[in-house]
């Protein structure tokens, strides 16, 4: 068991340390680690405009990605879990983990076939970009908001709350949202995390102004091996970062509602 | 006499699919009385509130709450305080946020709501906890937030569903007594459903018995008791001897178990009954007269804290007996005035 552990954290955490090592390391050519140190990958990248647009374009993406996650997710994940029936309900739950199942190239391609026409000419528009994103983050807020809702029997707090005179909208207001706002705070940050680590879909449907953060990064591979690493790790301290925060929203969470961590 | 507060007439309700619901409900509760329900598990007793409350609509039939007919009334409106069986607190809230909720969604200020939650928080006892959340509150705590919310309205009538079954056995009775003092305190109709049938003998002023969708009998807890109206009464509140019987004359009948005698009846001779022995109403010993005395052989003997139940077997039958005495148990008699008589059952 300690055997697989240390294999797992070795293949986890070694291309990390490898990729932090050569973003300081001034010349790495055929050696294990690179030689001398150096801070001036970070400023080149930092300086770089394409990749400036691109961190921007990034952080665009995932913040409309999820906000419109939680603008459809919720209503969406509420009719789902309120669905009288179990067939219903079965279905739902298949249709919104499709876009796990299906790989995001088969999204981007049909996206390339609907967006490319004179009809639709939008491929290549930040719009296109973030609705990929939403389709393909989507089953990932409505998985944590369904069992949620599941977890707090949410129809039993709303039945109630309409008992005691809450209206639909009260209900919404002051039951629903507030009820679940721990697991809207987990799910928008896993699908932020998902966002600005999405490759596939956005590397197809981008225009060349709309590229975000990975897609660009693939272009540093090609350069100094210094420059890459150092651009790597900024995005790998951007997804740390948002995991980092979903754990301590998830933490926060379960001490909210007395359970032990 | 004074206006009902609930009144359900003729109230059918079936499920969709057809399963059981509820069937000719009759029943009325007055202001400040307490009636609970009970009956076996899928009986129709949470049916019976559901429709009440206004979550279901009944198929046929009338419900009035304060005289007004409730056909078509939304839930929100019908003005009745709630108890759910797992209390459904609204966990992002304290328990005065609770307890205030059904004043702020009637457009009460703020200041006001928050001083009429807080009384009604004093007022079961919770006047140190307010502003607790839900998930720092033990069972019995969350219990009484839940009351104070479904009172601070003043609501018409107040529904319990099953409110004590969360509870262990102690708390339980500690709140049967705490409930019955707050109801009585707000001088509140109140529709109490239980399957605990000591739970609602101890606190209601009437007692309604549902079996397969239909109340059986509505009565007071020690009429249900002495004087259930039917053999299924008598065997689902409490224990008790059950023999199929034959009247014989105005003071005896035959049982399986023999002849045994009666109080004066006026049940014709030949006719078939059902007769009833509470268990705590055998004593040992023979009779002064001989009469209703049987001997036999103790089959089960079993200790319950303050006293034993014995279960005798003697010729023809068993007879189950309480007593709180160590002697042991060889012949025992039946006092006349507890055979009770109750119409024939099949089910005997």
């Amino acid at each position: 068991m300690v055997w697989i552990t240390t294999i797992y954290l070795a293949y986890l955490f070694a291309p990390m340390l490898l990729l932090l090592i050569g973003s300081f390391g001034s010349i790495w050519f055929g050696t294990l680690i690179p030689g001398g140190f150096t801070t001036h990958w970070y400023i080149d990248v930092v300086n770089d405009p394409s990749f400036r647009r691109a961190f921007w374009v990034s952080l665009q993406v995932a913040g409309a990605t999820c906000l419109l996650n939680a603008l459809v997710g919720l209503p969406f994940a509420y009719a789902i879990y309120g669905a009288a029936s179990r067939g219903v309900r079965a279905a739902a739950r298949v249709l919104y983990l499709l876009p796990i199942a299906v790989p995001p190239l088969v999204l981007a391609f049909g996206f390339i076939l609907a967006f490319s026409t004179d009809v639709l000419p939008f491929l290549g528009s930040l719009w296109i970009l973030i609705g990929g994103h939403v389709v393909l983050t989507l089953p990932y807020m409505l998985q944590t908001l369904v069992g949620d809702m599941r977890h707090l029997r949410l129809a039993e707090l709303e039945t109630a709350a309409e008992s005691l005179g809450g209206s639909l909208i009260s209900r919404l207001m002051d039951i629903v949202v507030p009820s679940l706002r721990h697991s809207l705070a987990a799910g928008m940050i896993v699908v932020a995390a998902l966002s600005i680590g999405e490759f596939q879909l956005s590397n197809l449907v981008a225009g060349f102004l709309t590229r975000p953060y990975p897609v660009v990064l693939l272009q540093a591979f090609y350069g100094a091996t210094g420059f890459a690493c150092a651009a790597t790790v900024i995005l790998l301290v951007l997804a740390l970062g948002a995991s980092l925060t979903g754990a301590l929203t998830a933490t926060a969470a379960q001490a909210a509602r007395g359970i032990p961590a | 006499m004074t206006t009902p507060v609930i009144e359900m007439e003729g109230v059918t309700f079936t499920y969709p699919g057809g399963n059981a619901g509820v069937r000719d409900i009759d029943l009325t509760i007055a202001a400040g009385e307490l009636l609970a329900v009970i009956g076996p598990s899928g009986c129709g007793k949470s049916t019976l509130l559901r429709l009440i409350a206004g979550f279901l609509e009944p198929d046929a039939g009338t419900i009035r709450i304060g005289g007004r007919d409730m056909s078509g009334v939304p839930a929100r409106e019908r003005n009745l305080g709630i108890v759910f069986q797992n209390y459904a607190l609204f966990p992002h809230m304290t328990a005065l946020d609770n307890a205030a909720y059904p004043l702020k969604v009637r457009s009460i200020a703020s200041a006001e709501r928050r001083e009429r939650a807080r009384e009604v928080l004093q007022a079961v006892g919770l006047a140190g906890f307010i502003d607790r959340l839900p998930s720092g509150l033990s069972g019995g705590q969350q219990q009484r937030v839940a009351l104070a919310r479904a009172l601070v309205f003043r609501p018409r009538a107040l529904l319990l569903d099953e409110p004590l079954s969360a509870l262990d056995a102690a708390l339980r009775i500690e709140m049967r007594d705490e409930i019955r003092r707050i109801q009585r305190e707000f001088q509140i109709a109140t529709l109490h459903i239980t399957h605990d049938q000591q739970e609602a003998l101890s606190m209601a002023d009437r007692v309604a018995v549902m079996r397969q969708g239909r109340i059986v009998q509505i009565a007071p807890p020690r009429e249900l008791y002495e004087r259930p109206a039917t053999s299924e009464v008598a065997a689902f509140v409490g224990q008790a001897n059950l023999w199929t019987g034959t009247v014989a004359d105005p003071t005896s009948v035959d049982t399986p178990l023999g002849r045994l005698s009666t109080d004066p009846h006026d049940l014709p001779r030949g006719v078939s009954v059902t007769v009833m022995v509470r268990p705590e109403r055998v004593e040992l010993g023979a009779s002064t007269d001989g009469s209703n005395t049987f001997s036999g052989k103790l089959k089960r003997d079993r200790f319950l804290g303050s006293m034993r139940r014995f279960d005798l077997a003697v010729e023809g039958g068993v007879i189950t007996g309480e007593t709180d005495e160590l002697d042991p148990v060889d012949v025992i008699h039946i006092p006349t005035k507890y055979v009770h008589l109750l119409p024939a059952s099949p089910a005997v």
